[in-house]
């Protein structure tokens, strides 16, 4: 969480440096761009005042390393004791249409869980944490690879993959969208779901489940 | 001989080069003139560590299509350096210019535009991109500095890095492993003219796997050391002496 928005963080300190998103292999000061800060009234130069690129490059590429390695071991560790087979990966029964969209209603009005479901993650919960752990996750890790010149010695395939280095640039920034907006949806249904009780269980393990028909 | 890398430095990076050590490549192939204090450091060793291993193989970095070619070559950071030798030489067509190789090479030699238009030459159609964040594609034609060395008779046993210097007061070092890359060129012409002068005039560095910020414009002179201690900030480079990383693969 904490090396997530350093990487926001320091991201956009980077991207304040050069304002603009450009598509394909090419991009610079004056290129077709695809985004302009300055077409939403910050101008480069005011934009360049506020990052600090140096700053930003440094602490993205060690915030990218704490990520990476702490993901590792999270996916490595979880796949090791079943716990996404367990929890995560759905079953044919949650994968029904109908579930999906119980559940989807449900999180819209901002309904908390009750009864048996308190405790497990529900059909949608579980896609968007797959989505999130297995396409987001390394998708920013190789968009960003596909950034760095080496890489044009050390697989061409990857910036090609992607359409070239700006559009691997533009998706990146993208990509650290959908994952924010992840984050901020999450945290509402924490709270919805009651904020101390879920915080504990993340840290701990243990979720106290309200005693029901208690009068 | 004095351990250019200090205890607790060697320390922090140790754990992430053990395991490459036993590969039986030489150690400085990973590690940065002089390593940064802190996590920060850990981070370097780890990219450059990392990055240089995957390219042990020294493959070349993709070259492009002549269709790809970036009309109009952007030029970004110094376009005209206003010093008063530089600005001489610009005047004259840069007949006067001429680089120094010096330093632990077996001859030195100073070398005219001529003379390196002489020495084995290179083109290649490859993509500059700055560490800000744009990209473009240019062909660059140039002797590669291999060949330069070549000329200078070699390097001694103990030479370890390429140290460039500009005429707007630039410098950067680099280590024999990106120094003995072929396409690592001394760059007098671009898109088939002579280099122009917002792209670095008369010579710029081609390093063609690193950052902009690694491939100097307007060169002034090379020479080759053992070490970069007491040269300037001792890091290795005017980016490192400002606390960048040294190593620009990113």
């Amino acid at each position: 969480m904490v090396a997530f928005c350093y990487l926001v963080v320091s991201g956009v300190h980077i991207f304040l440096d050069f304002p603009e998103l450009y598509w394909g292999k090419v991009g610079f000061r004056g290129y077709d761009a695809v985004f302009r800060l300055s077409d939403w009234g910050i101008s480069w130069d005011e934009a360049g005042a506020m990052g600090d690129r140096r700053w930003g490059r440094n602490y993205h590429f060690l915030f990218a390393w704490i990520s990476v390695i702490n993901g590792m071991i999270y996916v490595g560790w979880n796949l090791w004791n079943k716990y996404f087979h367990k929890n995560l990966f759905l079953d044919r029964n949650e994968l029904s249409w109908q579930s999906l969209k119980t559940d989807f209603v449900d999180h819209v009005r901002l309904r908390a869980p009750e009864g048996a479901s308190v405790g497990r993650y529900s059909g949608l919960q579980k896609i968007s944490y797959l989505i999130v752990i297995f396409i987001l996750s390394p998708f920013m890790i190789l968009s960003g690879l596909a950034q760095m010149p080496a890489f044009t010695a050390i697989s061409p395939e990857l910036i090609d993959l992607f359409g070239g280095r700006q559009t691997a640039r533009t998706l990146h920034v993208v990509c650290m969208l959908w994952m924010i907006l992840f984050l901020v949806v999450h945290v509402v249904e924490v709270f919805v779901a009651g904020a101390v009780n879920q915080i504990r269980s993340m840290i701990t393990g243990k979720y106290l489940v309200p005693k029901e028909d208690a009068e | 001989m004095k351990n250019p890398v200090s205890r607790r430095e060697f320390l922090a990076g140790a754990g992430a080069i053990g395991s490459l050590l036993l590969v039986g490549c030489d150690a400085n192939v990973y590690l940065p003139p002089k390593v940064r204090g802190g996590l920060m450091g850990v981070s370097d060793v780890l990219t450059m560590a990392t990055q240089r291993l995957m390219l042990s193989g020294q493959p070349l970095a993709q070259e492009h299509d002549v269709s790809e070619i970036t009309k109009n070559f952007p030029t970004w950071g110094n376009t005209n350096p206003r010093q008063e030798d530089f600005q001489g030489l610009l005047s004259g067509e840069f007949v006067d210019w001429r680089l120094p190789v010096n330093g632990l090479v077996n001859r030195p030699i100073s070398l005219s535009l001529e003379d390196l238009k002489r020495l084995p030459q290179r083109t290649q159609i490859t993509m500059h991109i700055c560490e800000q964040g744009w990209s473009a594609i240019g062909q660059w034609t140039g002797a590669p500095l291999l060949e330069v060395l070549r000329a200078a008779g070699g390097v001694a046993d103990d030479a370890r890095y390429v140290v460039v210097d500009t005429f707007d007061g630039w410098y950067e070092s680099y280590d024999m492993f990106d120094v003995v890359h072929p396409q690592t060129i001394l760059a007098y012409g671009l898109n088939g003219k002579d280099l122009p002068l917002g792209n670095g005039a008369p010579v710029r560095l081609r390093v063609e796997r690193a950052c902009g910020y690694k491939n100097l414009k307007f060169l002034k002179s090379i020479n080759v050391v053992s070490s970069m201690e007491g040269i300037r900030g001792g890091t290795g480079g005017i980016n490192s002496d400002s606390n960048w990383h040294w190593y620009a693969g990113a």
